[in-house]
């Protein structure tokens, strides 16, 4: 009988122990794969980070192909409290989703016991990652966005080169259109980013209120001066300065628009540029045709994107592993990567524009210097808004497009819109 | 006065070949409901070998050159053929087991009577019109529960359920649509209950089980939430997630994408082609009888 106890308490130490020893497993959801630009920067990340924790932890990757069923599938796992340990926020403002229904793990200490790590978080990198003065996030992307403009075109109609006011770049549009170029690229389907692009940048240089806005987490009122004066813009550029298939079309439209030659302008961030020389999306050299620059009146979109969130596991093991690993995808190496492989300017600026950057990416170095004269920076406004909104901008900008809604009205629709989160 | 000839109709008699000219008209509708049929298919086929500006700059052009890179990119970017594979099983399965139990279901609905029948009926039948997005939560808790997430039979039990109310609707009207007597016919011969649903109600449904199981399949084939939110891995995923492989927000490879809708749906068109016969005949088999 002994015997026997003893051979159980062998089997349940062993058992205990090959527990204890065993290989963490960090299931990691992502919508960077397949084509997505950042998808060989995730894939070379994840292959370190388990090369690197050999036997203690690996990073199983669950590819969710596209971006919208990336947040579908976690706002599901999020109602059932069931969120895979690390999520990447992106710029679909997860962290306050996920705060509310308390899920997220308080990074500030992880992050202020390590003095790299701390480094890493600048003034704006803390703000978009932080709530009630606590961490809870890691940015990798800077989200530095301003606009490509194709200077044969531009050449074509006697421009000489990128307007400093909004003046002179309405002046420049009609100029543009009476050479029969049509200037500007646009979109209105999923959530209309580039048309979002000129109506936040008309915002934020219409003034301190613009500016302020701009500044505002998840705006309640968009029944103000500076947004309507905004999408007045915004209308008048449907109206007159776009493509037939801005009304309806995706961004794949107004990028095609762009890298066809079709139009002269297209608001988007660096990740952009690999496209100029993708011969199955521009003709050969069109990359030589095209400049970069930060918007009229000195704006640019300079904000770290919200980052990597680390969210409440039963197993503290998984936590510790799961801080880890954000660790490791926000770190310099990583967002180095990034920078070199997708032409991703970076979340910090402890991280060194290299040289391999500029030779993969040439217009990004020439975007790095015209940054330097950008005098207004703030996110993006699909940043900010609250997520629902990004709908009722596919839905009703057709409507402000066509004159059936005023400026008034589609910024009322926001508005109510807004007030739906409350 | 010349007689014109005479041609043989099926079996039911003879009529009149009218000439050529007069059946013109015949012919172009019949030639343009193919063209219809044939043209979404012809242009993803099409599209398939042009280049993304060329897709997007020209949809309907015809492409410039005939490459295969599109075919090779899809393979390389998307797990298509496994997602491929799993689809067929995964649909296969859920497809029989949803026929083959549901129909049961049906038979006691139509043939006997019990307290409270109209109304479960009613609340099975019901459970149709409720939106995808607000079964989405219970089921994925649901599945998670029984420890099937991420599994093949966990997706299976889905799509079987989730095709229930509309095969309980047809089945339950194939079955009502048969004859009574046929079975006290049965009954009086000395067969028993199973004898007597398998070997003669059965028989006699075909065209309805044609028809539930065909709407199954399709559902089940073309479904992806519910594929999406209840699975992980590779090994289970299906079909229609690997075709969104090729859009994210920022980028986009149409060739590819539609070398990949290409390859999705030419086995199952061969298929069809091959057995138009037996899929037709199957849809009519009962439709005479009463």
């Amino acid at each position: 009988m002994k015997r026997i106890l003893s051979l159980l308490l062998a089997v349940v130490m062993v058992l205990g122990l090959g527990s204890a020893l065993a290989e963490i497993k960090l299931d990691y959801p992502t919508f960077q794969v397949g084509v997505n630009t950042a998808a060989p920067v995730i894939a070379q990340l994840v292959e370190e980070f388990n090369a690197l924790h050999a036997g203690q932890v690996v990073i199983q990757v669950e590819e969710i192909p596209g971006d919208a069923n990336y947040i579908d599938k976690i706002k599901v796992l999020l109602n059932a409290k069931d969120l895979p340990p690390v999520i990447y926020g992106a710029g679909y403002n997860l962290l306050d989703l996920a705060l509310a229904s308390d899920l997220l793990v308080d990074l500030t200490p992880y992050v202020e016991a390590d003095p790299e790590w701390q480094a890493m978080y600048n003034d704006k990198a803390l703000e978009v990652n932080s709530r009630d003065g606590k961490i809870y996030g890691s940015s990798a992307e800077g989200n530095t966005i301003g606009y490509f403009y194709n200077k044969e075109l531009f050449e074509q109609a006697g421009i000489a080169g990128p307007a400093k006011t909004w003046d002179e770049f309405f002046a420049q549009l009609d100029t543009l259109k009476a050479a029969g170029i049509t200037p500007l690229s646009m979109d209105t389907a999923d959530s209309a980013w580039v048309t979002s692009l000129w109506m936040g940048a008309l915002i934020a240089t219409s003034g301190e209120a613009g500016q302020a806005f701009m500044a505002q987490m998840m705006p309640d009122d968009y029944n103000t001066p500076e947004v309507i004066g905004a999408l007045e813009k915004i209308q008048k550029m449907f109206q007159e300065y776009t493509t037939f298939d801005a009304v309806g079309g995706k961004y794949e439209n107004a990028a095609n628009a762009f890298l066809s030659g079709q139009t002269a302008m297209i608001a988007n961030g660096p990740w952009m540029i690999g496209d100029f020389s993708d011969t199955t999306k521009a003709p050969e050299g069109f990359a030589d045709k095209v400049g970069v620059a930060i918007y009229p009146e000195g704006f640019a979109y300079d904000e770290p994107i919200q980052g990597y969130l680390v969210t409440r596991q039963q197993d503290s093991a998984v936590e510790q592993a799961a801080v880890e690993m954000v660790k490791y995808f926000t770190g310099v190496h990583a967002q180095t990567v990034a920078l070199e492989k997708q032409g991703m300017l970076p979340a910090s600026t402890q991280v060194e524009i290299t040289q391999t950057a500029k030779d993969n990416f040439p217009l990004l170095a020439e975007f790095v210097v015209a940054l330097e004269g950008a005098v207004i920076r703030s996110a993006t406004t699909q940043a900010t808004m609250y997520p629902n909104l990004l709908d009722i901008m596919s839905a009703e900008l057709p409507n402000l497009a066509s004159g059936a809604m005023t400026p008034e009205q589609f910024a009322q629709a926001l508005t109510e819109g807004a007030a739906k989160n409350k | 006065m010349t007689q014109r000839p005479l041609t043989a109709r099926g079996d039911s008699g003879l009529r009149e070949q009218r000439p050529f000219h007069a059946r013109i008209p015949a012919f172009l509708y019949m030639l343009l409901c193919v063209l219809v049929a044939l043209f979404p298919i012809l242009w993803v086929v099409m599209s398939s070998f042009k280049s993304n500006a060329q897709i997007l700059s020209s949809a309907v052009s015809l492409p410039t050159a005939y490459s295969f890179e599109g075919y090779r990119m899809a393979l390389e970017v998307s797990p298509i053929l496994r997602y491929f594979f799993n689809s067929v099983v995964i649909t296969m399965l859920s497809t029989f087991l949803n026929v083959f139990l549901v129909s049961l279901a049906a038979y006691v609905f139509a043939r006997t009577r019990f307290r409270g029948k109209n109304l479960l009926f009613s609340i099975l039948a019901l459970s149709m019109v409720i939106p995808m997005t607000a079964l989405m939560q219970p089921v994925y808790q649901v599945i998670t529960s029984l420890g099937l997430a991420d599994s093949l039979p966990g997706l299976v039990l889905v799509y079987m359920a989730l095709n229930m109310p509309l095969t309980l609707l047809i089945m339950r009207a194939s079955f009502a649509g048969v004859p009574a007597s046929l079975e006290e016919a049965a009954y009086i011969d000395g067969a028993g209950f199973m004898y007597t649903y398998f070997r003669v109600m059965l028989p006699l449904t075909k065209g309805g089980l044609a028809s539930a199981a065909v709407m199954a399949f399709l559902n089940a084939w073309n479904e992806f939430t519910f594929a999406l939110v209840l699975t992980k891995s590779a090994a289970v995923r299906t079909l229609p997630l690997s075709l969104s492989y090729f859009t994210s927000q920022f980028s986009f490879n149409y060739t590819a994408l539609f070398a990949a809708i290409t390859m999705a749906v030419l086995p199952s068109i061969l298929i069809f082609a091959v057995f138009q016969e037996q899929v037709s005949q199957s849809l009519v088999i009962g439709a005479v009888k009463g």
